[in-house]
């Protein structure tokens, strides 16, 4: 018994910080688990019932949290294992489920598996995604979808030279949501109407492993398949009006009727083959995988309503194809000239070429303006290679350098056409990036790593004004690890500034700033505490229109937004006494911005808020087999911004009383 | 006690069936005699399948396997150390010892090159092979608290109101990242960022489950492509609704839609917004109530619809 104890109050002792209160992670049951035959079990299940109050914008409550009321399987564990790695049908079950019954994260794994026979694996999980139309964010759309994911890997022969991988995959979508369309003029009004989600994804994978001569090679062909079906309609909907009506538009547009349908069915099958050695002094290995990526697509768009005070009604018929063959190919060679030194070097090549043709066919008041075709080719093709040197020149002390470049060249070609052919336009742009990293590791005593590393990095012509162009970061951490303390402190920054011109100074330079400590000076108690400053300003420069009576093209207004959060975390997990434990948490991130003026076209633009939730569980062992738990967070989120639209405010007590059980 | 009886018939059994081991190799047996704490819960590990397919050699099963030969410290009773005694390798040992079975896997090829390897993070540092916390992959914390032990920075990310779904559960790290190293990130400029694990396209890990964006469609927003997902969202979380970088969606999207020359894939700067757009209208500031289909459309090559 003192054993049993001793056991569970080490695994109780390693529990540091625990973000959501349950499930309830203390063990239940003989940690050995129970002989039942050939084979040996553990198992543990916790049901209980979950209770939300709360109060203010619980739309944004869900968006976030989500977690509701109602009885659940908070969690459940089964392994078996066999004595003696011959079980009959198979040697070891692991079985783990997570938020069954109503939670709105949900996962069940589980691998089953028989020794140089088969390896079989599942992961299921479902994902109740609730977003409410955020007013800062978001605007008009809603969406209240289930997504459920699942995976399966079967492997035969797992412990032989030649082994075979079968696989299929699968991810729906599904759900009510608000979408928004524009209708009839182009003054921007948005009106929202009705979407039913409907996308299914599926994948099937049959590949093979071998190994001939020491190389050990990979071949894998996937089949995938995706269709999006979603439907939209709306009817009687009348103008959207914003929160301010547009001074040009004098009366906004109504729809009355709108419907649209948009079914895009496509497939990306592929191959993925994979080589590799591994020798004392040298190591290769390689892939390339090919994509050929397809989607057909058809749109069908009725609307009617108002157009500036008289009827309308507009017919809108579209269709095509797209497709995007991708080629890539990684080859990799390693030398280990001593057991001190590694170099590495690193060859990539991805090849993407989408293509496609939209034909557009629209019909105003019963009158066709025309068909059209629009095509657009984008091809991306990046060359690059990286070469790493990691040197360990004496026990504490270890040096890696590392030099990269890469190539890549954008090429875009568009077409436009009322009949006959295309009149093709093409641009290419060609790119370098120059990098080079540095790091040194330091051990000056066994519990203490120092290390620092830095990186810079050059490029000629980026895509868009926010790439990195002249970049430089930095990375240092000091670690000290002792069988019952962790301390740690981090320092990590990364500077970017891409203005080549003076309309478009863009910097962005972020530094965060961590420091962590834990302590475990008995089983009995353990403590967790980090503190964390996130710091990110970036200027930018930014071209719009705007205007009251008479609009004013506005060109290099340089905006500087800040984001200063201050995060903490803070764990205490105690044992009380032989039955009883306590756990109590607390986080917070808090951005506590930067100059107080709150304007969206600020000069300064920054938007704090804090939110917070701490939480407290006790847990009582009834017996050694049942466990009695009862746990509460809140959650506190407070908006200090404000601006155009109400603050999304809100204050949720959550919580759950529960069973942890064993048979 | 018959269950360790059980386990100690089970082991003499297990190796009276072996070849004799070979000079210097006792078998794990031996072992168990002064680490039963070790042994009897180690036909749960997924190293005992070196041992119950009995078709390993000494050298490469059980114990020893790892550990190295243990005649000498079986024979002074554990008064010579172990040849190889994990707490006292440095991490390129610690990496060595472990890749001499795992170097073949494919999801390790690239661990030579990661970022845990150039920064002395050791397969034990991560990984306890008797002491796991997780009976799957023996990590020595559930897969959350192990990462976070470093990087608290993304702790704090995920403790944000906007952030996937990973303290909850329904994701784990290992969902995009590869802690044992990757490939380059081509879908970018291929230097960063790092250690994130590519789909099997070469794409972003976003699209794993992200599938509607995925396309490919007739007209796409060339960043998307070109520099990935993170040019517009943080992956891990954010205080900006849907983990935007920026909390207003118009300043997100007229950082890069300014005009300013030599940007864009037409080389003459990225498209700024037309006459019509009153950004004193609520209604304009909301950039993708109107382009709605953002990330790429078959109809609209404003991706308005």
């Amino acid at each position: 018994m003192p054993k049993l104890l001793l056991i569970s109050l080490l695994a109780s002792a390693s529990i540091y910080s625990q973000e959501v209160i349950a499930p309830t992670p203390e063990p239940v049951g003989p940690p050995r688990g129970e002989t039942i035959g050939d084979y040996n079990i553990t198992n543990s299940f916790e049901t209980g019932y979950r209770f939300l109050l709360g109060s203010g914008d619980l739309d944004k409550y869900r968006a976030d949290v989500n977690y509701g009321s109602g009885i659940r399987l908070l969690s459940s564990s089964l392994t078996v294992d066999s004595l003696d790695g011959h079980g009959h049908y198979f040697d070891k079950i692991l079985l783990n489920t997570l938020g069954l019954g109503n939670d709105p994260y949900q996962s069940a794994s589980l691998q089953v598996e028989k020794n140089g026979l088969y390896r079989y694996n599942l992961l299921w999980r479902l994902n109740d995604y609730f977003n409410p139309g955020l007013a800062i964010s978001a605007g008009l759309h809603f969406m209240n979808t289930t997504r459920t994911l699942q995976d399966h890997d079967l492997t035969l022969l797992p412990q032989s030279k030649v082994r075979v991988h079968l696989g299929f995959s699968s991810d729906t979508q599904s759900g009510p949501a608000l979408s928004s369309v524009q209708q009839f003029d182009a003054t921007g009004s948005a009106f929202p109407v009705f979407m039913n989600v409907r996308r299914h994804w599926n994948e099937y994978r049959l590949g093979a492993e071998g190994e001939w001569h020491g190389f050990r090679f990979n071949v894998l062909h996937r089949w995938d398949y995706f269709k999006d079906d979603s439907g939209y309609n709306g009817v009687a909907s009348t103008a959207f009006t914003g929160f301010q009506p547009n001074p040009f538009v004098p009366t906004p547009p109504g729809l009355n009727q709108f419907s649209r349908s948009e079914p895009i069915h496509g497939s990306n099958p592929g191959w993925f083959g994979n080589l590799f050695t591994n020798h004392k002094y040298w190591g290769i290995d390689a892939r390339i995988t090919y994509d050929s990526g397809r989607n057909d697509f058809a749109l069908n768009e009725a609307a009617a309503g108002l157009n500036f005070g008289a009827a309308a009604n507009r017919q809108i018929m579209v269709s095509g194809d797209a497709r995007r063959p991708v080629t890539a190919g990684d080859f990799n060679f390693n030398l280990y000239p001593t057991s001190n030194l590694t170099i590495a070097n690193s060859t990539s090549v991805h090849s993407s070429r989408i293509q496609g043709d939209s034909a557009y066919t629209e019909f105003d008041n019963g009158f066709g303006s025309g068909a059209t075709m629009d095509f657009r080719y984008l091809g991306v093709r990046t060359v690059a290679n990286t070469t790493d040197i990691n040197y360990r020149v004496t026990p504490w002390l270890g040096l890696f350098v590392s030099y990269g470049y890469s190539d890549r060249l954008i090429r875009t070609i568009e077409g436009f056409t009322l009949s006959g052919p295309f009149a093709n336009t093409v641009y290419q742009r060609d790119n370098h990036l120059n990098s080079a990293r540095a790091g040194v590791q330091v051990r000056p005593v066994k519990p203490l790593a120092i290390r620092l590393s830095g990186e810079i990095g050059r490029d000629n012509l980026p895509l868009t004004p926010i790439s990195n162009r002249n970049y430089q970061t930095l990375d240092g951490r000091a670690d000290y690890r002792t069988r019952r303390w962790h301390l740690s402190a981090a320092y990590s920054e990364i500077y970017n500034v891409n203005s080549p011109l003076s309309i478009s100074a863009y910097s962005s330079h972020s530094r965060n700033y961590t420091a962590d400590a834990s302590w475990s000076p008995a089983g009995r108690f353990s403590f967790d505490a980090s503190y964390m400053k996130l710091h990110l300003d970036t200027v930018s420069s930014l071209a719009f229109f705007a205007g009251e009576t008479s609009l004013q093209f506005f060109q290099g207004f340089s905006q500087l937004y800040i984001s200063n959060i201050h995060a903490a975390n803070l764990a205490v997990h105690v044992t009380l006494s032989r039955r009883a434990s306590l756990y109590a948490g607390y986080a917070i991130a808090k951005d506590v911005g930067g100059d107080p003026v709150q304007s969206l076209f600020s000069s300064v633009a920054s938007f704090p808020l804090t939110y917070q939730s701490p939480l407290a569980r006790l847990s009582i062992r009834i017996t050694p087999k049942i466990r009695w738990n009862a746990g509460w967070q809140f959650y506190n989120y407070h908006e200090q911004f404000g601006l155009t639209v109400p603050l999304q405010n809100y204050r949720a007590h959550t919580g759950y009383s529960s069973v942890l059980w064993s048979f | 006690m018959d269950r360790a009886l059980l386990l100690s018939l089970l082991g003499c059994v297990l190796a009276a069936a072996q070849p004799p081991p070979p000079a210097g190799f006792v078998g794990s047996n031996v072992c168990r005699a002064c680490h039963p704490d070790v042994y009897l819960n180690f036909y749960k590990n997924p190293h005992f399948i070196s041992i119950a397919t009995g078709k390993q050699p000494a050298g490469r099963a059980g114990c020893e396997a790892c550990h190295g030969p243990g005649a000498a410290h079986a024979g002074s009773q554990g008064k010579t150390r172990i040849p190889v005694a994990f707490s006292q390798l440095t991490p390129a040992q610690t990496l060595n010892a472990c890749l001499t079975c795992h170097a073949h896997d494919l999801g390790k090829v690239n661990i030579r090159r990661s970022e845990h390897t150039l920064n002395d993070v050791a397969c034990t540092s991560c990984h306890s092979i008797h002491h796991a916390a997780t009976p799957r992959r023996l990590l020595a914390q559930p897969q959350a608290e192990l990462c976070y032990s470093c990087h608290s920075s993304v702790r704090a990310q995920f403790d944000m109101p906007s952030k996937h779904r990973v303290n909850e559960g329904f994701m784990q790290c290992s969902d995009c990242h590869n802690p044992h190293g990757t490939f380059s990130p081509t879908w970018a400029m291929s230097q960063r960022p790092p250690m994130v694990e590519q789909s099997l396209g070469n794409e972003e890990p976003c699209i794993r489950c992200h599938v509607d964006k995925r396309g490919p469609f007739a007209f796409e927003h060339p960043p998307v492509r070109v520099e990935g997902c993170e040019v517009c969202h943080y992956p891990h979380g954010s205080t900006n609704t849907r983990l935007l970088r920026r909390p207003v969606v118009f300043t997100l999207c007229l950082q890069c839609h300014n005009g300013a020359a030599n940007f864009g894939t037409r080389n003459n700067g990225v498209t700024p917004l037309s006459t019509i757009h009153n950004l004193l209208d609520p209604r304009f500031q909301f950039c993708t109530n109107c382009h709605v289909r953002i990330h790429g459309s078959n109809s609209d090559m404003f991706f308005l619809r």
